[in-house]
């Protein structure tokens, strides 16, 4: 490795203070030398060395992002499994009395129904999980298909597909939620695309942008030199280059949505019915004032589950992010 | 100079590459385009190195991109083996693709990071319908052997290896759907001084070996010298002077021309380092000098550069022809 | 001359035992390794070296640039006055003033939102004081002196509408605001392009001259280098190599790598398709450097006492130094590389042809 790279910094003669750089090129510049200053090299072959020793450089995730993932697999086990778990009914009214602090046969108390707050919660992850994954997916898809093609193909194609872009950006996204969801009926399928129609445009905008970066780089012309044709341009040299910031950013997306779907459920426009159980609704139900006095357990730990699972997919999200940005630069 | 004409095209029948008046021109907004390619012919003859040298903002390397199809052709002809690849589009361009290969300035930015470089490499076969079989797997086996990147690293990826290598990496690419014609576009700037020689070294090693005829670009003169056959100098997007490696640098006949030699560090015994003494400001290639485009900045010009445009013309009976009113070697012997 | 009677005395700058390391995730890279040198009024040093061999960690440790992280040790004197000392106490008007840098890139340096004049006289008020008009008269004064076509106009510009050649004269200008005595070229022609690398670097002779300014001239291009400074010293792997005059240096050379650095390169009175002698292999590693001369696995001359320690850089500051213990053009070098050719191969383990061109 060089060790100029290590202090690309800025210097300058004059001694006189730095003003931030403009300009698209200057910034790259500015990005470049930031990224390059805090990355590591994975090692390089050296002509004499034997192959497969920079495993042992390899960066680590560290502790708190494997805390982290152990969080979500538990809910993800409990979202899959929730009917299966020995636990109680959870729409079953007067489980015990209404609105009973926790104790050994109720965890976490009961409700104003006196349903059982604990299976509530794992049941709510069904739906919130759900809700938060198809969501973000159906974003990925549509959002980063749209953003890849038009930022591989440019011109009228790119143009449509800004305008879409911008469209759904300037649309005020909650009269947008409220109006699907107030006119077509409350299922799951409908909430979810509701929010995934919402995590189109920023999703699309980011995957056009790293397309567009990307697009750039010789080894897109190297590839139409060789012959290939755009489909596999796109998939076998952009796709997995623009994937991989898309990835990281699956689980940030799914954070949103997960909490879009808690205030899709304060407006009560989360998926109707009585054994639909989410977070959201969950907490809407604790949510009055009297229950907020006197019982705030009803309210508090589905609010305490939620904030758990959605600061740990940020967290998650956040590390796995640094992890590949740092690996992608490491030339 | 800096001029047109088709003086110096020659008519034998191993001539492989014909450009002929080839104009490339890019939008600039505001109704403005950029002449990045004006009115540039030249040829190369199977098995020859032709070298395009000039400063940056010359055209040189449009002129190979243009060649290739990766920047779209405003005007002009390139023949390929008497086809007109300037014509070319969708399928039929696809199929003369393999035909003609380059190698890219920057190693690192031309190989994708997330892919194995032995996938990067059968990258060509595999588009060509080569299902990565035994066949081709020997003869990826065979390239990564030529070009010097040991086999058994073909399973990392190109961020594990040196510039050097990769640039190896990208040559091997190139290599392996059997091309009649590799462009080089300044292939070992971006390299450390003591990688050059062997990058240089393999790609006249490579060109030998599989039969090459090769398009050099780049702004290093004794670079250019080293691996070319005949040179062309280009400025502002025009040809100013083509010849014989050994004609160009032994009766530098431009004033360009000259002025280049005589700038770099170690000058060539050719010319005066006085010479070298050129105006720093290239002019905007939007707006490009009338008459001929370095009038602006020569020590020779006169009220005829800056109307009539030069067209080229035979120095004597050498393959030497420049685009000038007022060349040197003119002068000297009318003295 | 002022430089010449100086060039004699006290030097400018003394550099000795520097040594700078960057902790990093995959261990220490030991970026410059004990590096000593002199530097007298007037005079120009070039440090040589390709990327990684630690030239411009060098030039940006004496401008005290190094991001925080960067470990660094050694002793830099300046007209008799500790750097380092001055760097801590925060002086205001030394980097920049007496002692500055210009830049490969200009832009690093450039404001691209400021007109050039103003950037020119904004030094010149906050070093010097100066008002606003006096500056403004001053910046275009310092770019006509340059060599800026029609300084009065460019003044009102923004860098972005000149040309990278006439932005690095802008730099330039401003560099030399202050008077500095001793100024800091790293790469400053390596963006540009060939024309314009003469006119910058006939620009910085004449300017030196003119001003009894001393130079360190930082370059990766041995052309660069030969005929522009009065001293040059090749850097490899951290380390000083070499430090001659540049006669010396390109024409008597002792260490295997200048050497064969300059075999390598294409020349332009090289006869067409002549065959380059590359150096076979690449530069090492910084990080856990083997106790041995780095340039070892690539050099023909390579015995074992290379591979059992790193040579030291002999003689004295300011004469002839070079780090090798088989040494080109001496008897103990010969000697090596007759051996490795009789064995067809060098200690470690670089395979040697026998009838290798002549040794220099």
């Amino acid at each position: 490795m060089s060790a100029e790279d290590l202090v690309t910094g800025e210097g300058q003669a004059t001694g006189r203070p730095r003003t931030p750089v403009e300009g698209k090129a200057s910034r790259e510049r500015l990005l470049w030398r930031f990224r390059i200053v805090r990355l590591v090299r994975p090692g390089r072959v050296p002509d004499d060395s034997p192959a497969g020793d920079e495993s042992a450089v390899r960066r680590r995730l560290g502790f708190s992002f494997w805390l982290a993932v152990v969080w979500l697999l538990i809910m993800a086990f409990v979202a899959a499994f929730a009917p299966l778990l020995p636990v109680a009914d959870p729409t079953k009214v007067a489980f015990g009395g209404p609105r009973e602090p926790p104790s050994l046969d109720a965890w976490f108390g009961t409700d104003a129904l006196g349903r059982d707050v604990f299976s509530r919660t794992l049941h709510g992850a069904r739906i919130s999980l759900a809700v938060g994954g198809f969501a973000i997916v159906f974003g990925m898809v549509v959002g980063g298909g749209l953003g890849i093609l038009g930022g591989y193909f440019r011109g009228r194609l790119d143009q449509a597909v800004g305008f879409v872009f911008f469209v759904l950006l300037s649309f005020p996204a909650l009269v947008l939620a409220i109006l699907i969801t107030a006119t077509l009926e409350r299922s799951m399928l409908v909430v979810s695309l509701t929010i995934g129609i919402l995590a189109v445009a920023p999703v699309g905008l980011l995957a056009r942008a790293s397309t567009l970066v990307f697009a750039e780089r010789e080894f897109v012309s190297a590839a139409r030199v060789l012959g290939a044709k755009p489909g596999r341009i796109i998939v076998r040299e952009l796709l997995p280059n623009v994937v991989i910031p898309m990835g990281a950013l699956t689980l940030l997306g799914m954070a949103v949505a997960v909490v879009a779907e808690g205030s899709l459920a304060f407006l009560g426009l989360s998926v109707a019915g009585e054994d639909a159980i989410s977070w959201g609704k969950m907490i809407v139900d604790g949510a009055g004032l009297r229950d907020l006095q006197n019982a705030t357990h009803v309210t508090m730990f589905p609010v305490a589950v939620m904030f758990v699972t959605v600061l740990s997919l940020n967290f998650a999200g956040d590390r796995i992010r640094q992890y590949f940005d740092v690996k992608e630069l490491a030339f | 100079m800096a001029g047109t004409g088709h003086a110096q095209l020659r008519d034998h029948d191993d001539v492989l590459l014909r450009v002929k008046d080839l104009v490339v021109q890019f939008p600039a907004g505001r109704r403005r385009v950029v002449h990045a390619v004006s009115e540039v012919s030249f040829d190369v003859a199977e098995g020859e190195t032709l070298g395009i040298v000039g400063e940056s903002g010359c055209g040189k390397s449009t002129v190979a991109r243009a060649i290739i199809r990766l920047v779209d052709i405003t005007g002009g002809e390139v023949l390929y083996e008497g086809r007109d690849l300037a014509g070319l589009e969708g399928e039929d361009l696809r199929r003369v693709r393999p035909r003609l290969q380059m190698i890219f300035q920057d190693p690192i930015s031309s190989l994708n990071p997330r892919r194995r470089v032995r996938d990067v490499i059968a990258e060509g076969l595999a588009v060509w319908g080569d299902d990565i079989g035994s066949w081709s797997r020997d003869r990826i086996d065979e390239l990564m052997d030529a070009v010097g990147v040991e086999a058994r690293y073909g399973a990392r990826r190109p961020h594990e290896f040196s510039g050097g290598q990769c640039q190896r990496i990208g040559i091997a690419r190139a290599l392996a759907l059997d091309p009649k014609v590799l462009i080089c576009d300044e292939p070992v700037s971006a390299l450390d001084v003591s990688i050059q020689a062997q990058i240089l070294n393999l790609l006249q090693d490579m060109k030998r070996r599989y039969g090459l005829t090769v398009l050099f670009i780049s702004h290093d003169l004794s670079v250019v010298k080293n691996v070319s056959d005949r040179i062309v100098v280009m400025y502002l997007g025009k040809v100013c002077e083509i010849g014989s490696t050994i004609e160009i640098y032994s009766r530098p006949a431009h004033p360009y021309t000259r002025a280049l030699l005589a700038s770099i560090p170690e000058p060539a015994p050719t010319v005066d380092i006085e010479e070298g003494d050129i105006g720093d400001e290239l002019p905007s290639a939007t707006a490009p000098p009338s008459g001929c485009r370095f009038h602006t900045r020569c020590p020779r010009a006169t009220d005829i550069c800056r109307e009539v445009e030069p067209v080229s013309e035979q120095i004597g009976d050498a393959d030497h022809y420049v685009a000038c009113h007022h060349p040197v070697e003119v002068e000297i012997s009318a003295r | 001359m002022m430089a010449e009677q100086d060039a004699t005395g006290a030097p400018l700058l003394s550099v000795r035992d520097l040594h700078v390391r960057f902790p990093t995730e995959r261990g220490t890279v030991n970026a410059v390794n004990g590096v000593s040198f002199d530097l007298h009024e007037g005079k120009t040093l070039a440090i040589v070296g390709e990327s990684g061999s630690g030239k411009s960690v060098t030039a940006k440790t004496l401008m005290n640039l190094l991001p925080r992280t960067a470990q660094v040790s050694g002793e830099v004197t300046y007209d008799g006055q500790d750097v380092q000392a001055l760097a801590e106490a925060g002086t205001k008007h030394f980097f920049g003033v007496q002692m500055t840098m210009v830049f490969q890139d200009p832009m690093t340096s450039l404001n691209p939102v400021k007109k050039v004049g103003e950037q020119i006289a904004e030094t010149l008020r906050y070093h010097l004081g100066r008002s606003r008009i006096e500056a403004l008269e001053e910046a275009e004064e310092l770019l006509d002196v340059v060599g800026m076509p029609e300084p009065a106009r460019r003044l009102k510009q923004y860098p972005h509408e000149l040309s990278g050649g006439l932005r690095q004269r802008v730099v330039i200008a401003m560099a030399l605001a202050c008077q500095p005595r001793l100024l800091i070229a790293d790469e400053p022609t390596t963006a540009v392009d060939v024309t314009v690398q003469k006119h910058l670097l006939d620009l910085l002779d004449r300017l030196r001259r003119d001003r009894g300014m001393s130079m360190i001239l930082i370059t990766h291009d041995l052309g660069v280098a030969h005929g522009r400074a009065d001293d040059v010293a090749v850097m490899y792997a951290g380390r000083l190599v070499e430090v001659a005059d540049a006669r010396t240096l390109f024409f008597d050379m002792r260490h295997p790598y200048t050497e064969a650095l300059l075999r390598s390169i294409p020349r332009i009175d090289d006869p067409v398709h002549h065959r380059l002698d590359p150096i076979p292999g690449r530069p090492p590693e910084l990080i856990n450097p083997p106790d041995a001369c780095a340039f070892a696995p690539r050099c023909i001359y390579a015995q074992g006492d290379c591979l059992g320690g790193v040579p030291e850089l002999s003689g004295l500051v300011g004469l002839h130094r070079f780090a090798c213990l088989h040494p080109t053009g001496t008897e103990r070098g010969m000697a090596a590389m007759a051996a490795n050719r009789a064995a067809g191969v060098t200690a470690a383990g670089l395979p040697v042809a026998g009838g290798h061109g002549g040794s220099g």
